[in-house]
């Protein structure tokens, strides 16, 4: 367990429970922590929690108990703004805007730091501009800024969400099934293109899948069943940060 | 199999009831109607031309009438239905704005005209204003239904990215709705510009107050001519919206 201090835990969840009103719980006490600059998968069946789970760490949806803490800071309320910085999320069907152009939806992912003048008018500043393309270039699809997006392939889409969160810049990427719809070879190839992101950025990832064939593409496997997190390969990583929480 | 058969009926012998007790089946009544149309036609045939002048000049301001109204409507539409929408606003102020929408369309555009006539006087700026009113209750209100069924993906995906409600609304909104938007607008417009073909009869400008000066002279060959001339104005804007969403929606098949 040595060499492990908490600037290596990017996001930690504590005891996450979950219910929709009086339903059944669908997360009972979930701890997690990822490893920083890793990407970790988290498996599961359909229908195992992890689309909620991801949401929660996210922001989006509030858990009943528990609590999730990024980079030290504690997720308390929605507040969408200053979490920008901290986390990226991109949902199952990636939550692209289809009527427009691929580099208009990358640069939405600057909309964070940039105000309102401007950019209600479209105009965004060069240099944000420039990295939305030099984002779409890494993803490979740079010859397809000016293309919108729903003329696009699925292939394309999934490189245009994650160039839009490369964009946000944030520390952590929660990215929910979003290569499911793709054939082994391309979803290898995005995996593959993240992991690289993720060592050169020291962005942490955490990417939800049902897939198992794509497992080894993560350098730790988080697995939920039935609502709980099983043991696995970041146990050790929780144990440590949170034992120095405590201290 | 009984059950899908037992509405319809229902709704056949209702019809029935309404229409009896209008006089829907007194045969002596409809014979008349019948012979009496056949007089009217014969005395709008053929039209007089002579009154082409006139009433194309007024034809022309009450297609500006429509034109403008409902421009200055949907303007105004597009802050009041961003308000009436509950994703963005709490219940508080997306339900005022929900209610003045509904207020608004609950009067009819005769009756806007009615009221602007009051207000400003005769003449077009009354009509326009009046479709401009009631072009604000209808758009509103299908635009703020439109925005909340906006994919709530797409808005948490934009929301994560730290955007802000204005933000939201011009990147999220309106380029999603598009097709939507443009749509409801035009139909907005074909709608008033027949619709703004009588508010000439409550004194709001355009051609109902000639329509309603040879009603009333019993000068129905005359009358004939502005209904052709409003009949090719009406196919006109079919033809223009045609145009319109062939150049600007986008359809998979492009």
């Amino acid at each position: 367990m040595s060499g492990i201090d908490s600037n290596d835990i990017a996001l930690r969840a504590d005891d996450i429970s979950f219910a929709y009103q009086d339903e059944a719980w669908i997360l009972k006490d979930v701890s997690l922590a990822l490893p920083r600059g890793k990407l970790t998968m988290l498996m599961g069946p359909s229908g195992s929690g992890k689309t909620t789970l991801l949401k929660i760490l996210a922001g989006i949806i509030k858990p009943q108990r528990g609590r999730v803490v990024v980079l030290n800071h504690a997720i308390e309320r929605r507040d969408q703004r200053r979490l920008a910085p901290l986390i990226g999320y991109i949902p199952q069907q990636l939550g692209l805007v289809r009527n427009v152009t691929a580099m208009e939806n990358v640069l939405m992912g600057a909309l964070g730091r940039c105000g309102h003048g401007k950019t209600l008018l479209g105009i965004f500043p060069r240099h944000e501009i420039e990295q939305a393309q030099a984002a779409l270039d890494l993803m490979g699809i740079g010859h397809k800024s000016a293309e919108t997006v729903f003329r696009m392939s699925g292939g394309e889409r999934q490189r245009v969400a994650i160039a839009r969160t490369l964009l946000q810049r944030p520390q952590v990427v929660l990215a929910d099934e979003f290569v499911s719809d793709l054939d082994l070879a391309l979803a290898s190839e995005i995996l593959g293109r993240m992991r690289r992101a993720a060592a050169i950025e020291q962005i942490t990832f955490l990417i939800s899948m049902h897939r198992v064939g794509l497992r080894d593409f993560g350098d730790h496997i988080l697995t939920l069943n039935d609502g709980q997190v099983a043991p696995g390969s970041t146990d050790r990583f929780y144990a440590q940060s949170s034992a120095e929480a405590r201290s | 199999m009984r059950i899908n058969l037992l509405v319809p009926a229902c709704l056949m012998i209702l019809l029935a009831i309404v229409l009896a007790e209008f006089g829907f089946f007194d045969g002596a009544r409809l014979l008349r109607g019948l012979r009496n149309l056949g007089i009217l036609t014969s005395e709008m045939i053929p039209p007089d031309t002579g009154v082409l002048p006139v009433a194309g000049k007024a034809l022309w301001e009450t297609v500006q009438m429509s034109f403008a109204g409902t421009l200055l409507g949907f303007i105004a539409s597009l802050p009041l239905s961003v308000l009436g929408t509950r994703h963005l606003f709490s219940p508080l102020v997306s339900g005022a704005a929900r209610f003045a929408a509904a207020a608004i369309r609950t009067i009819p555009v005769l009756l806007w005209a009615i009221i602007f006539v009051i207000l400003v006087g005769l003449g077009p700026l009354a009509g326009t204003l009046g479709i401009g009113a009631y072009t604000v209750g209808y758009l509103a209100k299908i635009y703020a239904d439109l925005f909340e069924g906006t994919d709530p993906e797409v808005i948490e995906a934009v929301q994560s990215t730290g955007a802000s409600k204005l933000h939201l609304v011009r990147f999220v909104f309106l380029p999603e709705g598009a097709n939507a938007i443009l749509t409801q607008l035009l139909f907005m417009l074909e709608y008033n510009v027949r619709a703004s073909s009588i508010l000439g009869f409550v004194g709001a400008g355009g051609i109902g107050f000639v329509m309603q000066i040879y009603l009333q002279t019993l000068e129905y060959r005359r009358l004939a001519t502005v209904l052709l001339l409003i009949l090719v104005v009406v196919l006109a804007m079919d033809g223009l919206s045609a145009w319109m969403r062939k150049r600007f929606l986008l359809t998979a098949a492009q």
